[in-house]
């Protein structure tokens, strides 16, 4: 395993799980566990998510745990709804963004400067983010035509989007031929170009951009330092406290982003609880990455995955159940080849038990088949948690000069 | 020789922190091209004085010379600027970053903005090659252990074109082989004209590499010794130190007796990977003796440790007074009479932020005088804790200020009086006396002794082949987690000992030559 090189490794993981998603799709009856259809709307769900996992990622990897960016992200939508409704959903973006930077700043001034416990802070940023977004809902949209105490007027226009025929179309009639593992891949690939939103395409380059300034720049390197060993960089001559402050506003800009998606992509106003959470899914799945652009982005895929086949028809539900299964079962036989062997016994029996609640039913209950994924993704970070490298002085207070 | 010119000038430097004068009137010279080293006991004010040095604390009062020229410094990076650097002795170096990032960091070499690794290779690998300082650049740190991480910390000094290199307590955590590269790479650096400021209180070591030595005690210039031309000896200098003559770790006579207290057997800690650190290791203490292992960091003692005390998981049967206790809880062997000095102070001994009675508390949290096995008793501890302080010669103004406020040699001295003071029958000492002045150094020796001779059983880990055989009654060597020689601590040398712990001599009885 280790003599692989890591992308080698990524697209043997890759590969494995197309084959058992194929193989679950072809047993559960159902081509649109892997329709273009679904798979747009699985990468439209991904792109907040991402989004907010990509703003933990930038605070975190300076040692700022953003536990915020949920407050941040409502602040966002605030302002998506507000600007967009009044200046077009250009300015809504940028509203957005401002808005999610605000908090951020204050997020930075308390965490950064005064050395308060970053959890705490957090958890008052989203309590604060949350009242203060409905209050001036109340106060700027309550008397608009349109709008309402806890929602804004549409926003004026749609952001463009594009839709590349040449590669969409014949890949999406591929995928409906139903063929083991290559319909699979065509109706993904298929999806990435269908309705692809202007944010989704911002989201992609943003990602990579990450990647590159954090890990090639002598910028990232710094700001990677200021995560790893405040004290190491400061004797340096790094100024520490400058490369948090930037590193948590970037933060809450990106949160701010994936407000402004939720509020002027997926739906077209502003509305209370829009965010559902996703700001603490966003940080889940920068934990699930490991702290890397990259991982962060499949496990945003996988979560908006999970969320847009509960949106679709039951049938994709028994699909996803099996899925989860064979992967558990998969990781038991590797489990069981390395000498794992209590974990890989309890994977096998879970694996197991899943696919005979797959025969028994033919119409699952939602609530148990909707439980399914999380557990599955649950117990595969268990396991994949033992090799996680995350920064090492996260959510520590720095204090200048502190270094002994 | 004598009027090289000056590189470093100190004058009058004064430091005052609430409560304490960490420095007054500090005079210093230092000769360009010359090893320059700076001597004292635990809280004298070595440390505080480069950190002056290095931009990290604004003297009072006094002046900086570099070169001839009258310097303020407002941050290391000035000090960097300065040619200054500076290798502290609790390493400054990131675990997860590459050993490549972590010498660049600050000073990257760049083409707009982006970080050009070729470069900065080419020209790590002539400094290495050229003063004979090898690592992996590609590794992480965290991969590596302590030796690599000290030339890591030189390079990083050197790649920034210092000129002045100040290096503090740098052999402390190193075993005699290491310390000898070290000491080459020191002459090769010196032949190339560059400055060092060695602090350390080892005197032989000391005496061995300087031109130069300046005694600091209590904050003051004492003295400045030019070897050169001047005579002087270990005994001379610490007598400068602290006023009392060199001790030495040598035991008197054997007490140890034919009761077995501690028998391990087949005792082995696997990683989450299953690998072995500790490989299937018995052993036997008999109260009164003390049992020395040898071993280069990192090659399963801070596991056996562990596994002893019961905070890791580990496999084979542990008995103690004639009882299986491989089940007991780390609190019931507490209880039951195991005390513990921990290689790793700031991590296992203490807590930091919290006062010096609190942690007098820790570890004994349930025996008097800490506790009437329901509550806790403050006042009692507070009183014990005093008597430590005093009787253990912990330098603080009051045991209520936070562990964090004492110097480590004052921290270790704390840890030893309070795993002491509960009368244990069997002692885990992991370095017991590391960062420790020659002063306390001979006190907690002496402690070690006197409970030796009434029947204490001490497992006793330490980097400073000295102490471990002057105090040891069997000495065995550990390696990748295995016993690989047994050694008579009467013969045995350090030199000798040192070469067995790196695995050139197998298996065998060493020391025993004639």
């Amino acid at each position: 395993m280790n003599t692989k090189s890591p992308s080698i490794r990524i697209f043997a993981f890759f590969i494995s799980a197309m084959t058992l998603l194929s193989i679950a799709r072809i047993f559960a009856h159902t081509n649109d566990l892997t329709s273009r259809g679904t798979m747009a709307a699985a990468f439209g769900l991904a792109v907040p998510i991402g989004l907010a996992g990509l703003g933990g990622l930038w605070s975190e990897r300076a040692g700022i745990v953003n536990i915020g960016l949920e407050g941040m992200m409502i602040l966002g939508t605030f302002g998506a709804g507000w600007a967009g409704w009044q200046w077009g959903p250009w300015a809504g973006v940028l509203g957005a963004v401002t808005f999610g930077m605000l908090g951020a700043v204050l997020f930075a001034i308390v965490t950064v400067s005064f050395g308060v416990d970053q959890i705490i802070a957090g958890t008052a940023i989203n309590i604060l983010g949350l009242g203060l977004a409905q209050f001036l809902a109340k106060l700027a949209f309550s008397n608009a035509p349109g709008g309402g105490q806890s929602q804004s007027p549409p926003v004026k226009g749609l952001l463009p989007s594009v839709t590349i025929d040449f590669i969409a179309n014949p890949l999406n009639t591929l995928q409906q031929k139903g063929w083991f593992v290559i319909s699979d891949l065509a109706g993904m690939i298929s999806g990435l170009f269908y309705h692809l939103s202007f944010l989704t395409i911002l989201t992609v380059i943003l990602f990579v951009l990450t990647a590159w300034i954090l890990w090639r720049t002598s910028f990232g390197l710094r700001l990677r330092s200021a995560g790893e060993s405040p004290s190491a960089a400061e004797t340096l001559g790094i100024n520490v406290i400058k490369y948090k402050y930037i590193a948590v506003i970037i933060s809450g800009s990106l949160a701010g982003l994936a407000g402004a998606y939720l509020a002027i992509v997926g739906t077209n106003v502003y509305r209370g609880g829009q965010t559902a959470g996703r700001g603490y899914i966003g940080l889940a799945t920068m934990i699930f990455g490991n702290w890397r652009p990259m991982g962060t982005g499949i496990g945003a895929t996988v979560f908006g995955y999970i969320d847009t086949l509960q949106l679709r028809d039951n049938a994709n539900i028994r699909g996803l159940v099996l899925f989860g299964a064979l992967v558990l079962i998969a990781l038991a036989f590797l489990g069981l080849r390395s000498g794992v062997r209590a974990t890989s016994l309890a994977f096998l029996i879970i694996g197991s038990a899943l696919v005979g609640g797959f025969l028994a039913s033919t119409n699952m209950a939602p609530e148990v088949a909707q439980v399914a994924p999380y557990v599955t993704t649950l117990l595969v970070l268990a396991t994949a948690s033992q090799r996680l490298r995350p920064p090492a002085t996260a959510g520590m207070a720095y204090r200048k000069g502190e270094s002994r | 020789m004598g009027d090289a010119p000056i590189a470093v000038q100190l004058t009058g430097i004064w430091k005052r922190f609430p409560g304490v004068i960490a420095n007054s009137d500090i005079n210093l010279s230092v000769r360009r091209g010359s090893v320059h080293a700076i001597v004292g006991e635990n809280g004298a004010g070595k440390s505080t004085l480069m950190k002056i040095l290095y931009g990290m604390q604004k003297p009072d009062e006094g002046t900086i010379t570099i070169s001839g020229t009258e310097v303020i410094f407002q941050s290391p990076s000035d000090a960097i600027d300065a040619g200054i650097g500076m290798v502290h002795q609790h390493f400054m170096l990131a675990d997860n970053l590459t050993v490549l990032e972590n010498i660049i960091l600050g000073s990257e070499p760049t083409q707009r903005g982006v970080i050009k690794n070729e470069t900065a290779l080419t020209r790590l690998t002539q400094l290495a090659q050229q003063y004979g300082l090898d690592v992996p650049f590609n590794s992480f740190v965290s991969e590596l252990g302590v030796g690599a991480r000290q030339r890591i910390e030189i390079l990083k000094v050197l790649y920034r074109g210092a000129s002045i290199l100040i290096l503090d307590e740098p052999t402390a955590v190193l075993v005699p082989h290491e310390v000898d590269e070290l000491f080459s790479a020191l002459s090769d650096l010196k032949a190339e004209g560059i400055t060092i400021l060695f602090i350390s209180h080892k005197l032989d070591e000391v005496l061995a590499i300087a031109d130069d030595i300046t005694v600091i005690r209590a904050g003051s210039t004492v003295a400045t010794v030019n070897l050169h031309t001047q005579k002087v000896s270990a005994d001379d200098l610490a007598e400068m130190m602290v006023g009392s003559e060199l001790p030495t770790p040598e035991t008197r006579g054997s007490t140890v007796t034919d009761k077995v207290l501690i028998d391990v057997s087949n005792l082995s800690v696997l990683t989450a990977a299953g690998k072995p650190l500790v490989d299937d290791v018995s052993f036997k203490i008999h109260a009164g003796e003390v049992l020395g292992i040898a071993g280069v960091e990192g090659n399963g003692q801070a596991e056996i440790v562990d596994a002893l005390m019961g905070v890791i998981k580990s496999t084979g049967v542990l008995v103690y007074d004639g009882e299986d206790i491989s089940k007991w809880s780390t609190r019931k062997r507490r209880e039951q009479g195991f005390g513990f000095i921990p290689e790793d102070r700031m991590r296992q001994g203490l807590l930091l932020e919290t006062s010096l009675w609190e942690n007098r508390m820790l570890g004994h949290q349930t025996l008097k005088p800490n506790s009437n096995g329901f509550l806790l008793t403050p006042a009692d501890a507070k009183s014990d804790t005093a008597r430590i302080v005093d009787e253990y010669d912990v330098r603080t103004p009051n045991i209520d200020v936070f562990a964090s406020a004492l110097s480590g040699g004052n921290q270790q001295k704390l840890i030893v009086g309070r795993e002491m003071s509960s009368n244990p029958k069997f002692l885990l000492a992991a370095h017991p006396t590391r960062g420790v002045d020659v002063g306390a150094q001979a006190a907690i020796w002496d402690h070690l002794r006197m409970a030796r001779q009434s029947g204490l059983a001490v497992l006793l880990i330490s980097a400073d082949l000295d102490e471990l055989i002057g105090l040891s009654d069997t000495i065995k060597v550990l390696l990748r987690g295995k016993f690989v020689a047994d050694a008579d601590p009467l013969t045995v040398t350090p030199q000798e000992l040192g070469t067995a712990m790196t695995g050139v001599k197998k298996r065998d009885e060493i020391g025993n030559t004639s």
